[in-house]
């Protein structure tokens, strides 16, 4: 039970990013690629933020008196998830506006139909 | 002031990016001149910065953090000269596109075109042209940025810059061929991303530091096999951008299907800076001497693969981007040489490559619009049509597959000589395939050179490309004959730029002092 306590976050951030790599590497649907991106997105995010994580830990604001530094968490992978979460947001954007137009040209968002370009 | 410019470097550009829109709601053209200026005053500080930083290295902690706790920018040999190669063939594309992206011009051109799904890579449709220059100068500062950071989540945020911009650049025309592309190129680059940010995870969970430096300092005190799996994440990661294979599936369609000027930029640049990014990683960070005779291998790999593929392509630009693979194979294999020899061939390899891609797909881009179509073989005469053009495009050819004067011959013969001069018979039996990997193109660049002078009618109407075209065009030809002819002019350079890649302990001691 003690190896679940300290590891389930690695777990499921693990778990979410396979989901997310078979899903586009499986599936045939554009729009379900891209759901597949935003789930590898989200366990990366996972995986950084359980890097620093610590239960029942506290925020790191040293000003506040009567604060031990043993339970504080880490900051700096909170602020690298934010960028992180801001850029998946600006691919996925991209992404959604590029399949618009992918079916405005083909009149499908299936993959395998979409092959004009080629080696 | 000095020992602030590199921040400059990246908070010029991004800042006029963004004030493009801006300057567009009052004058129009404003736009299209913004850029220009932008890399100009790039090109002026880099240059400016290389004398000084030829001697010591420039570290620029930001917001006043010093490293390992702030970010800083480390401006070494190696990252202001590839600043000073981005500013000077963004700023030479920017003065190209002042002509070739033209609002009205080619507009019907592109029409006619998307019927038949090939999607002609020419001019923009009308209107919103602020945007295509935004991404540009976009473009140019995320490559800037990674190549001068000394932060490695810093690196990745550059990086996520330089791609998504990209993305969309190559779906800029809005054509099937474009949008396809692009897609592909999201989708991949996106897995890479984020393959390279659980590395960088990964190192931090190790380190509990993000600062380049401080985790090539402490990379020995824990066991090689937990550093393995963020190294190969990392290397996988920015492979994807630096298409070595069998990671590049997306680049002959993105190069073939963007605008000839950003095909010059992908090309030239965007790549480039790829490789850096994996230099970097193994040189600095890990120091990692075993892997490379693997990267040697699947340099030559990807040489091979590329020039094969090019040599069987009709599409004139298909074939320009499979021999930028094969291009970025020799130059890995350089690099993967790692002694100094070895490194300076490929740091000379990839300026070489950068001004012979870029001119190349210049020069294409004109005879495309000329022509209407990508075959190799609708150029039939164009050697008389438009002989400036051809001219600086058979340079351009010639310099690629390494004849003298030009600058690939003293650049290839680096690298053959770096190989050699290992005398491991590893090394010697690689050079060789790469030796064979020339071979098969010098014959594709030679076929395109006879169908543009030795094919066709005899006496067409002459219809030169502009003059604000050619003179960007020539610049690229002065530059490619001058440095031919001296390579003395950049090996000063190029030797301490290759001695700050292989020094890694110098390395940290200038940053964490």
């Amino acid at each position: 039970m003690s190896f679940l306590n300290s590891y389930i976050y690695y777990i499921g951030a693990f778990g979410l990013i396979l989901i997310g790599l078979y899903i586009i590497l499986v599936k045939h649907n554009l729009i379900k690629v891209i759901v597949g991106l935003g789930i590898l997105d989200t366990g990366v995010n996972l995986f950084l933020i359980s890097v620093g994580y610590i239960a029942k830990g506290t925020a790191p604001i040293f000003s506040r008196p009567g604060t031990d530094s043993e339970h504080m968490v880490d900051p700096v992978p909170q602020a690298l998830v934010l960028t992180a979460i801001v850029i998946g947001v600006a691919v996925l954007a991209l992404a959604l506006s590029l399949a618009i137009r992918l079916y405005q040209h083909y009149g499908t968002l299936n993959l395998r139909k979409i092959r004009e370009q080629k080696w | 002031m000095v020992d602030r410019m590199p921040v400059l470097l990246i908070a010029v550009p991004l800042g006029l990016a963004f004030a493009i829109p801006l300057f567009a709601l009052f004058w129009k053209p404003a736009a299209k001149y913004i850029p220009p200026v932008a890399l100009g005053f790039n090109l002026v500080v880099s240059l400016l910065l290389l004398a000084k930083v030829l001697e010591n290295p420039l570290i620029v902690s930001i917001g006043g953090w010093r490293p390992p706790f702030g970010i800083n920018l480390v401006a070494g040999p190696v990252g202001v000269l590839f600043s000073a190669i981005i500013a000077l063939v963004g700023l030479l594309v920017s003065v190209y596109a002042l002509d070739y992206i033209h609002p009205v011009r080619y507009s019907h051109r592109i029409d006619t075109k998307l019927s038949n799904g090939v999607g002609l890579s020419n001019g923009v449709k009308e209107g919103a042209t602020e945007k295509y220059h935004t991404l540009y100068l976009l473009l140019l500062t995320g490559a800037t940025g990674v190549v001068l950071t000394g932060d490695i989540f810093n690196l990745f945020v550059f990086f996520e810059i330089l791609c998504i911009s990209s993305y969309a650049l190559v779906a800029y025309l809005r054509n099937k061929a474009g949008i396809e592309s692009a897609v592909k190129y999201l989708i991949q680059g996106a897995v890479g991303s984020s393959l390279l940010l659980i590395g960088i995870g990964l190192l931090y969970g190790l380190f509990g530091t993000l600062n380049m430096a401080d985790i090539a300092q402490n990379i020995k005190s824990v066991s090689p096999i937990s550093v393995f799996v963020p190294m190969v994440l990392i290397i996988t990661g920015l492979g994807v951008e630096a298409a070595i294979f069998p990671l590049n599936a997306w680049l002959p369609d993105a190069h073939s299907s963007a605008p000839s000027s950003i095909s010059a930029i992908l090309s030239g640049i965007a790549i480039e800076v790829g490789l850096y990014a994996v230099a970097r990683v193994i040189f600095t960070i890990f120091g990692a001497q075993s892997i490379l005779p693997f990267l040697a291998l699947l340099g030559i790999l990807t040489l091979l693969v590329g020039e094969m593929c090019a040599f069987s392509q009709n599409n004139i630009k298909r074939m320009l981007a499979y021999s930028s693979i094969g291009q970025i194979g020799l130059i890995l294999f350089a690099l993967a040489i790692a002694t100094s020899y070895g490194v300076t061939g490929g740091l000379f390899q990839m300026v070489s490559h950068t001004l012979s891609k870029a001119l190349l797909f210049l020069t294409v881009g004109y005879m495309i619009y000329q022509t209407g179509s990508l075959q190799i073989s609708a150029l039939e005469g164009m050697g008389k049509k438009m002989p400036l053009t051809c001219l600086a495009f058979t340079i351009g050819a010639f310099s690629l597959v390494g004849l003298p004067p030009f600058i690939g011959f003293p650049s290839k013969l680096l690298v053959v000589r770096a190989a050699l001069a290992t005398k491991e018979t590893y090394f010697c039996v690689l050079i060789g395939l790469a030796l064979l990997g020339t071979v098969i193109e010098g014959a594709y660049f030679f076929r395109v050179v006879q169908v543009l002078y030795f094919r066709g009618e005899n006496n067409p109407g002459r219809e030169e490309a502009p003059v604000a075209v050619l003179i960007p065009m020539f610049i690229f030809v002065a530059l490619i004959i001058v440095i031919g002819v001296y390579p003395k002019l950049v090996t000063d350079v190029l030797n301490s730029a290759a001695s700050e890649l292989l020094n890694r302990l110098d390395y940290i001691r200038s940053v964490l002092g």
